[in-house]
């Protein structure tokens, strides 16, 4: 049994790796966020295989489900800019790929090797009611926040949304004073 | 190797090609893209630290799901500004975004 955990972990790992890969170094732009999507169902499998389901279905929900629309809604509104994407990259670029990973990976995996020398084998699953009553008791403050948090993005997202036509109203408004 | 160095791991992976596709990435979008693998990195390793350990479960639950919330908004937020951009300058390479209007 838990040899086909153990399985089941490295498959996900190779999805999230695969997918990472095709995020980063994929030509085009839509077959890049089919990477992503790749990935962030990898990571929905890594937080079942924690025994978190409720967080994997959010991930499904929220991830795949509304940032990645969200993207290709992007992606799918600006459609004309993406042709033609002849600019050659810079030097820098190719010198900040190559150096910028090794920091992290020097510093961070150092500190990780070396700390981490135990772990729970099996974590225990728990139920979705304490996380509720967790949020709506001490972290009532942080849930508000973050409700507030989406209403202001929601409201610069209209705002931004609506400024062409505000320019073209301030025009036509110039052009009659000048007559 | 325990599965909590596996699965730190896994977010140090996911942050590293986040960081690699934010310079890589020539366009907006790509860079968005970028940004959200870097996020899903931070959430994993907030839930194995808090699900692996003798912390109490919902804490990481708790994070994880707050920064669920923060990469939506931050998502809309940085559509509204491709846009935006894309009606200015026509394009949404980077490197030709370089003009500052008051």
């Amino acid at each position: 049994m838990e040899r086909l955990g153990l399985i089941t972990l490295i498959l996900h790992i190779l999805i999230v790796v695969v997918g990472g890969f095709i995020t980063v170094f994929a030509n085009n732009i839509v077959r890049s966020l089919t990477g992503l999507i790749l990935t962030l169902f990898g990571g929905a499998g890594l937080y079942f295989l924690m025994a978190a389901p409720f967080i994997g279905i959010m991930q499904v929900l929220i991830y795949v489900g509304a940032v990645s629309v969200i993207i290709f809604f992007a992606i799918a509104f600006t459609r004309r800019a993406q042709f033609g994407l002849t600019e050659s990259r810079k030097s820098s670029q190719y010198f900040l790929v190559c150096l910028l990973p090794i920091l992290p990976v020097a510093v961070l995996g150092y500190f990780l090797v070396k700390e981490i020398t135990t772990s729970i084998p099996v974590p225990q699953i728990s139920s979705v009611q304490t996380l509720g009553k967790f949020f709506l008791g001490p972290y009532v403050l942080p849930f508000e926040l973050i409700s507030l948090v989406l209403l202001i993005a929601m409201m610069g997202a209209v705002i931004l949304g609506f400024e062409k036509k505000r320019i073209q109203m301030e025009q036509l408004d110039q052009a009659k004073q000048e007559e | 190797m325990n599965y909590l160095l596996i699965y730190h791991l896994v977010a140090l992976f996911l942050m590293c090609m986040g960081l690699i596709g934010v310079v890589w990435r020539r366009t907006f979008v790509g860079i968005l893209i970028s940004i959200e693998l870097l996020l899903n990195g931070a959430g994993l390793a907030i839930m194995a630290s808090a699900k692996l350990t003798p912390t109490a479960d919902f804490l990481g639950q708790a994070g994880t799901l707050v920064v669920m919330g923060l990469a939506a908004a931050e998502a809309t937020i940085f559509l509204a500004l491709v846009l935006v951009v894309f009606r200015r300058f026509g394009r949404i390479i980077v490197k030709n975004t370089n003009l500052l209007r008051g």
